[in-house]
């Protein structure tokens, strides 16, 4: 067994595999204040709710942004940027793939991999909300919805709210001024989801993508933003076959795998 | 001569009554959103204040993003309003830095009071009013009381983050982890005035400037510009806040 463990920014993930490559445990869940806090936990769970012994785990590979720690403690022989993981991750749910556009919590990523699955070039914003899953957490707040309603509700527009102002703060205000002029949840949920891929589109346009594309991250559960990028790229995006979130972990795995064969 | 200026702000109205260079009432109210409404009581609360009538007035002027809601008034560019208060000065004024609620504005004045160059940031919230009033907002510290925190403050901490939505989730972890308000929303200042002499140094400011907009009554916030912006400082004669209603006024 292998085991990718992934500590971001909002959220943590650990996936397991096997000599095969196959998925065998995952877990998900919100991070602790302290990453090592929030990877132990993870590997509770799974020693939990799996049965997989720590121990009997060959080789671990920790990418996020708590991935120093996790190795400099131990509990990892290696640790792998997040963008080389998410490339490895997706290549091997698809070797198709040489663009994955991935949407986190608190930045977003457009990253171009080669025929082997290897990091060619990425751009990635971490700077402004705005193309984030933040942007949609503050966004379904002031909606009074849930996050997930966002992609779903927005179905129904007819005539979707134009967002002018690229930041968050003051798109916020934008959209409690059409709350207030009584404009339905419906088309402002709309006019969000579009806005927010119109932020990731000047990404991916400065990286150039190539077909094919695939979207990862949280914000790929949202159907109606992968619907506005497909129709503003003109292509249709792969969704990946397992949970979005886990392809940064799952390519960590995968990495682990391939340096536990060779010992 | 008797003039009034409106400059309806995005986050605060406000409403001058000059006669001739003089500053003789003033009033300062939030814009909310029924503000248009509000305006004609406004207006006739300040004349009347003043001791004057409404037929003593000989010009109304208005600014900023709801200029045009003050149905009496022309209706006067801001870059245009700002530019008119050099006359306010004795000497001469280069820079004027105008730190509003929703944009940093830099102009750049050659001796007769024209507009040589100047920079505006609307389209982030980074450094403006709105930031400021949204982290204070989290500390419940309001506008009036940053200047006492701020003086308190031994250890500063540091934002990381520029963006106003990832520095509100710093401040509320710099909360969480028990750290004291005065230190954080020193913080907070200390990244305002870092953006605001950024913008000014893009635009290459030296030489005399000042400094109006809301932002400029925060007096700490003020000196930590003036650490960091090249050039000298000369403070705007009447609260900075107004400037671009008396600019208007002076159109």
């Amino acid at each position: 067994m292998y085991a990718g463990i992934d500590i971001g920014s909002l959220t943590a993930k650990l996936v397991v595999v096997n000599q095969k490559g196959k998925i065998i445990a995952q877990e998900l869940m919100g991070v602790l204040p302290n990453p090592l806090d929030s990877a132990q936990e993870l590997i509770r769970r799974i020693s939990e709710r799996n049965r997989i012994k720590w121990q009997e785990i060959k080789y671990v590979v920790s990418t996020g942004y708590g991935r120093e720690k996790i190795q400099e403690q131990g509990w990892a022989k290696e640790n792998i940027s997040e963008i080389s993981c998410h490339g490895f991750g997706a290549f091997h749910l698809n070797p198709k793939v040489r663009t994955i556009i991935d949407i986190g919590g608190q930045d977003s990523k457009v990253i171009k991999i080669n025929k082997n699955g290897e990091l060619e070039n990425f751009v990635m914003n971490d700077k402004c909300a705005a193309g984030t899953g933040h942007f949609l957490e503050v966004m379904a707040r002031v909606l009074e919805v849930e996050l997930g309603e966002l992609g779903t509700i927005s179905k129904k527009s007819r005539r979707p709210v134009e967002i002018s102002s690229r930041c968050t703060i003051y798109a916020e205000t934008e959209v409690i001024h059409s709350l207030q002029q009584g404009t339905s949840k419906v088309d402002i949920a709309a006019g969000i989801n579009k806005a927010m891929a119109e932020r990731v589109l000047t990404l991916v346009r400065r990286v150039g993508a190539e077909k094919e594309i695939m979207i990862t991250g949280g914000v790929a559960k949202n159907q109606a933003v992968k619907k506005e990028l497909e129709q503003a790229l003109g292509i249709k995006i792969i969704y990946p076959k397992i949970d979005p979130q886990l392809i940064g972990a799952y390519g960590a795995a995968l990495f682990a795998r391939k340096r536990g064969e060779k010992k | 001569m008797i003039r009034l200026g409106c400059d309806l702000g995005s986050l605060y109205s406000k409403f001058v009554l000059l006669k001739d260079q003089e500053l003789i009432n003033w009033k300062i109210v939030p814009t909310t959103g029924n503000i248009a409404q509000q305006i004609d009581g406004f207006l006739k609360e300040l004349i009347s204040s003043a001791g004057i009538s409404f037929e003593q007035i000989d010009c109304i002027s208005a600014t900023g993003m709801g200029a045009n809601l003050v149905k009496e008034a022309k209706a006067v560019d801001t870059l245009n309003s700002l530019r008119q208060l050099f006359k306010m000065f004795s000497s001469e004024v280069e820079y004027m830095i105008d730190l509003g609620g929703q944009s940093i504005t830099c102009l750049h004045l050659n001796s007769k009071g024209e507009i040589v160059d100047f920079m505006r940031n609307d389209k982030c919230a980074s450094g403006s009013g709105r930031f400021l009033e949204l982290m204070s907002k989290k500390l419940e510290i309001e506008l009036e009381e940053i200047d006492q925190f701020v003086q308190s403050a031994k250890n500063p901490i540091e934002l990381s983050n520029q963006c106003g939505v990832f520095a509100e989730s710093e401040v509320i972890s710099y909360i969480n982890q028990g750290v004291e308000k005065s230190e954080i929303i020193a913080g907070v200042c200390g990244s305002v005035a870092k953006m605001v002499s950024a913008q000014a140094g893009r635009l290459g400011v030296e030489g005399v400037y000042t400094l109006i907009g809301g932002g400029a009554r925060i007096n700490s916030l003020v000196e930590m510009v003036k650490e960091r912006v090249r050039g000298s400082y000369q403070a705007f004669p009447f609260n900075p806040q107004l400037a671009g209603a008396i600019g208007s006024a002076l159109l």
